[in-house]
C-alpha cells in the first residue's frame, strides 16, 4: 500500500460568484473523498498577505503539490514561488475545451529567463485554472493523473537509490515524526478560511525574467527592488497601486503579470498563445490607439497624481530600447496575417 | 427581442459576409446599435458588423458604474475575443442606468444573438448623434476600404 499522499489545495475565487462556488463546492466535495488527496481550502491564494493561515500552512506542505486557482496557472505558479512554495513546474494535461484549433499546438518560444531562485526542492507543483471547465470531472480526472504520475515518479526514484526507504515526496524543511509537513494537522478548515482582504502586486515569471531592470527603473512606488544575488525582486507587495500594471507593460519579455488583471496577457495567459495575435479593435470601437509604453507611462501618472506626487511623463525610467523593438516572432506576424486573410476582408 | 433577424433588416457586406442591419434600430458610429425605449432609456449592444469583426467573446469587462454620467467616447470597458481585443467607449453622452448582468457570467450570447439577448447596456440620454440604418450602412461603406487598412496596417507596426 503506498503512502503518496498529494497535497490539493483549491484557492477560492473573490466575491461570492454563484457559478465559481458552486464549482468549488462539488469540486471539494469529491475531492475530499478521494483516496490519496490531502484536500484543504484557502481564500484566494493571491489575497493571503504573510500572516493568513492558508499561506503559513502552503508553506508548511512538503511534498508534491496541486494547486486549483481562478488564475492562469503561470500566475499561480510563480505566484506560489515568490511566498517560498517552490518546486519544480508540473506540467498539467488539462487544456480548455473551447481553444482554438489553430493555437493548440504551439511550442512557446523557448525562455530565455534566469530562473527560480536557488535549489528547488525535489516535488513538483501543478497549477490548474478553474476557468477552463465549469463542471468538476475534467479536474477530478486530472488530480488522478497527478495523483498517479507523483507515484510512479516517487517509485522509481527509490528504486533508483535502490533503498527500502519510506518513500516522503519532497524534502521537508520541518517534517513531524511521521514525516508528515507540520502544518497538515496544525490548522482548522475555520484558521485556512479566515477572510483575506483584496490585494494587488505583481507577480514576476522568472522563467522569463531576464533581469533587466527595466521595471525597477520605471516604477517609481518602491515596489522593487533586487535581492542579495542583485536579482530582481517584487520587494514591497503592497506599495503596489491597485489597478495600475504599468510595469508589465513596460516589460520586454512579458515576465511580470497581475494575475487579476482584465487583460489576458497581463494576468499571465500563456506567452505566445493570445498576446501578439490579436487584432485591436479600439479604433474602430471608438477610441484611440495607444502603444504600450505610452499607456503605461499614462496609468503611472495618474497614481503619481493621486499620491499627490507631480506627472513625470516620459521624463523618468524609460526603456531606451524602444526604437528597434519587434513586436514578436515571425511566427505571430504570419499568423495575424492569416487570421485577417480568414475574415474575407 | 430574441429575433436576431427581423425580416425588415438591411446588409452589410463584408467580404462574403453579410451583416444583418435590422432596420427598426438607431446606430451608433462606435458599430453598436441602440433601441430606442419610451421612457428615454435606451439599450446598446454590438451590430453584427463588429461581431463579425470580433468573433467568439471571451471576457467582457466594465470599468463604470451604474449610475455613472459618461461623457460620449468615455472609456466604458473593454472586450477580448477570439480574435480581436479592445477598449469598449460610451456610445452617447448621458447616464447609465444597466447593464445586462447576463452577457457578463456568458458573453457568449453576444455571438448567439447580438441584436436580443446580446444586449450590453442602457442608458439615459439623447440619440441626436445617432444614425438610422441607412446612414449606418453608408456609414460603413465609406469606411470599409480604411477599416480593412486599419486592420491589415497592424502587421506593419
Amino acid at each position: 500500500m503506498s503512502r503518496h499522499r498529494l497535497t490539493v489545495v483549491l484557492s477560492q475565487a473573490p466575491g461570492k460568484h454563484p457559478a465559481k462556488r458552486s464549482l468549488e463546492e462539488s469540486l471539494a466535495a469529491a475531492l475530499l473523498m478521494e483516496p490519496g488527496v490531502d484536500l484543504s481550502i484557502v481564500p484566494n491564494l493571491y489575497d493571503l498577505g504573510p500572516d493568513h493561515t492558508g499561506r503559513l500552512y502552503l508553506e508548511g506542505v512538503t511534498g508534491d503539490l496541486a494547486v486549483l486557482t481562478w488564475h492562469f496557472p503561470r500566475a499561480a505558479f510563480w505566484l506560489l514561488d515568490r511566498i517560498g512554495v517552490k518546486g519544480h513546474e508540473g506540467e498539467t494535461q488539462l487544456k480548455p475545451a473551447s481553444d482554438d484549433e489553430d493555437e493548440a499546438d504551439e511550442a512557446p518560444p523557448e525562455s530565455q529567463g534566469i530562473g527560480a531562485a536557488g535549489a528547488l526542492p525535489d516535488r513538483h507543483i501543478y497549477c490548474l485554472d478553474l476557468r477552463d471547465f465549469n463542471t468538476a470531472d475534467p479536474y477530478l480526472a486530472e488530480v488522478r493523473r497527478i495523483v498517479a504520475e507523483c507515484r510512479d515518479r516517487a517509485e522509481q526514484k527509490q528504486s533508483a537509490n535502490g533503498v527500502a526507504q519510506v518513500v516522503q515526496l519532497g524534502v521537508p524543511a520541518k517534517p513531524d515524526a511521521n514525516g508528515h509537513a507540520p502544518a497538515l494537522a496544525a490548522f482548522s478548515p475555520e484558521q485556512l478560511l479566515a477572510p483575506a482582504d483584496r490585494r494587488w502586486y505583481p507577480v514576476i515569471d522568472y522563467s522569463r525574467c531576464t533581469n533587466c531592470l527595466e521595471c525597477l527603473d520605471f516604477c517609481l512606488f518602491g515596489v522593487y527592488g533586487v535581492d542579495s544575488m542583485e536579482r530582481i525582486l517584487v520587494e514591497h507587495q503592497d506599495s503596489c497601486k491597485k489597478g495600475c500594471p504599468a510595469c508589465s507593460r513596460v516589460c520586454p519579455e512579458q515576465a511580470i503579470m497581475f494575475p487579476e488583471y482584465k487583460t489576458a496577457a497581463i494576468a499571465g495567459a500563456p506567452v505566445g498563445a493570445i498576446s501578439g495575435l490579436k487584432i485591436d479593435l479600439t479604433k474602430l470601437f471608438g477610441g484611440e490607439v495607444k502603444d504600450a509604453l505610452a499607456t503605461a507611462v499614462e496609468e503611472r501618472d495618474r497614481e503619481l497624481v493621486a499620491d499627490g506626487r507631480d506627472a513625470v511623463g516620459m521624463a523618468v525610467g524609460i526603456p531606451m530600447r524602444q526604437a528597434g523593438k519587434a513586436q514578436g516572432p515571425k511566427d505571430d506576424l504570419d499568423k495575424l496575417m492569416d487570421d485577417l486573410d480568414s475574415l474575407d476582408l | 427581442m430574441g429575433d436576431s433577424q427581423p425580416a425588415d433588416s438591411l446588409t452589410f457586406q463584408m467580404g462574403k459576409f453579410a451583416a444583418a442591419l435590422p432596420a427598426d434600430m438607431r446606430y451608433c458610429r462606435n458599430h453598436m446599435w441602440c433601441r430606442p425605449g419610451d421612457d428615454g432609456v435606451h439599450r446598446f449592444g454590438f451590430t453584427a458588423y463588429a461581431i463579425r469583426l470580433m468573433q467568439d467573446v471571451y471576457f467582457l469587462d466594465w470599468c463604470v458604474n451604474v449610475g455613472d454620467v459618461l461623457a460620449v467616447k468615455q472609456q466604458v470597458g473593454n472586450i477580448e475575443t477570439s480574435k480581436a481585443v479592445s477598449d469598449l467607449f460610451a456610445p452617447i453622452a448621458g447616464k447609465l442606468t444597466a447593464f445586462n448582468q447576463d452577457v457578463l457570467k456568458d458573453p457568449s450570447h453576444i455571438n448567439v444573438d447580438g441584436y436580443g439577448r446580446g444586449w450590453l447596456f442602457e442608458m439615459a440620454g439623447d440619440l441626436d448623434t445617432t444614425l438610422d440604418v441607412h446612414a449606418y450602412r453608408a456609414f460603413l461603406a465609406a469606411n470599409w476600404d480604411q477599416t480593412q487598412r486599419i486592420l491589415k496596417g497592424q502587421m506593419g507596426e
